[in-house]
């Protein structure tokens, strides 16, 4: 799934491992998010646009 | 076994499994070594053929506590997916070794070695999983 992460994650100046420790997981988790090998579950996405304080559908895009 | 050991759960599940694994060789020598020598009959030859799946049981039962334990379910995932590349490998190994041993005379091969086997394969399972992620 296609997302802004890394975008959203620039415009804060946040590492990796600092948006890792925010949502208190992996760095390699987020790296795997970011680049759309593995989809969060609801929940952390829920977890993501909170931080972001944005919508999930403003992360994340639909690849239909 | 993980990459790179961050996480305290991470930390505990790996020790724990230290502790298990040592217990599993030492006990199946035990009762290898019993049988073997011939001192142990009856009951507590019994006794000492189980000893050995008490570690076993501890193992996959940390195993699971580390899956409930663990709040990072990218990390759950991949050791579930080695979990399924540890079944999946010893299960195709087991079936080849079977037909191998009725069909072209193999040695025949104790059941005590698919424990070890099955991890073997989780083993190599789970940096393959990982590549999948970089």
């Amino acid at each position: 799934m296609k997302n802004r992460l890394k975008v959203l994650r620039a415009e804060r100046n946040w590492s990796q491992a600092d948006l890792a420790e925010r949502l208190e997981v992996s760095r390699q988790s987020v790296n795997a998010i970011e680049t759309g090998k593995f989809d969060p579950s609801l929940p952390l996405a829920f977890k993501l646009a909170r931080l972001f304080e944005t919508t999930i559908e403003a992360i994340f895009e639909d690849e239909v | 076994m993980f990459c790179s050991v961050k996480s305290e759960v991470q930390r505990r599940f790996i020790t724990r499994m230290w502790i298990v694994a040592p217990l599993c060789i030492v006990f199946s020598l035990a009762a290898g070594l019993g049988v073997k020598l011939g001192h142990l009959t009856g009951l507590p030859a019994y006794l000492l053929a189980v000893l050995p799946a008490l570690p076993i049981l501890g193992a996959i039962f940390y195993t699971g506590v580390y899956l409930d334990e663990e709040k990072d379910e990218f990390q759950r995932n991949l050791l579930v997916q080695s979990l399924l590349g540890g079944t999946g490998g010893t299960l195709a190994a087991l079936q080849v070794w079977g037909n191998l041993e009725q069909l072209a005379g193999a040695p025949h091969l104790g059941l005590i070695w698919i424990y070890p086997m099955f991890w073997g394969f989780v083993l190599v399972s789970f940096p393959l999983v990982w590549l999948r992620y970089k």
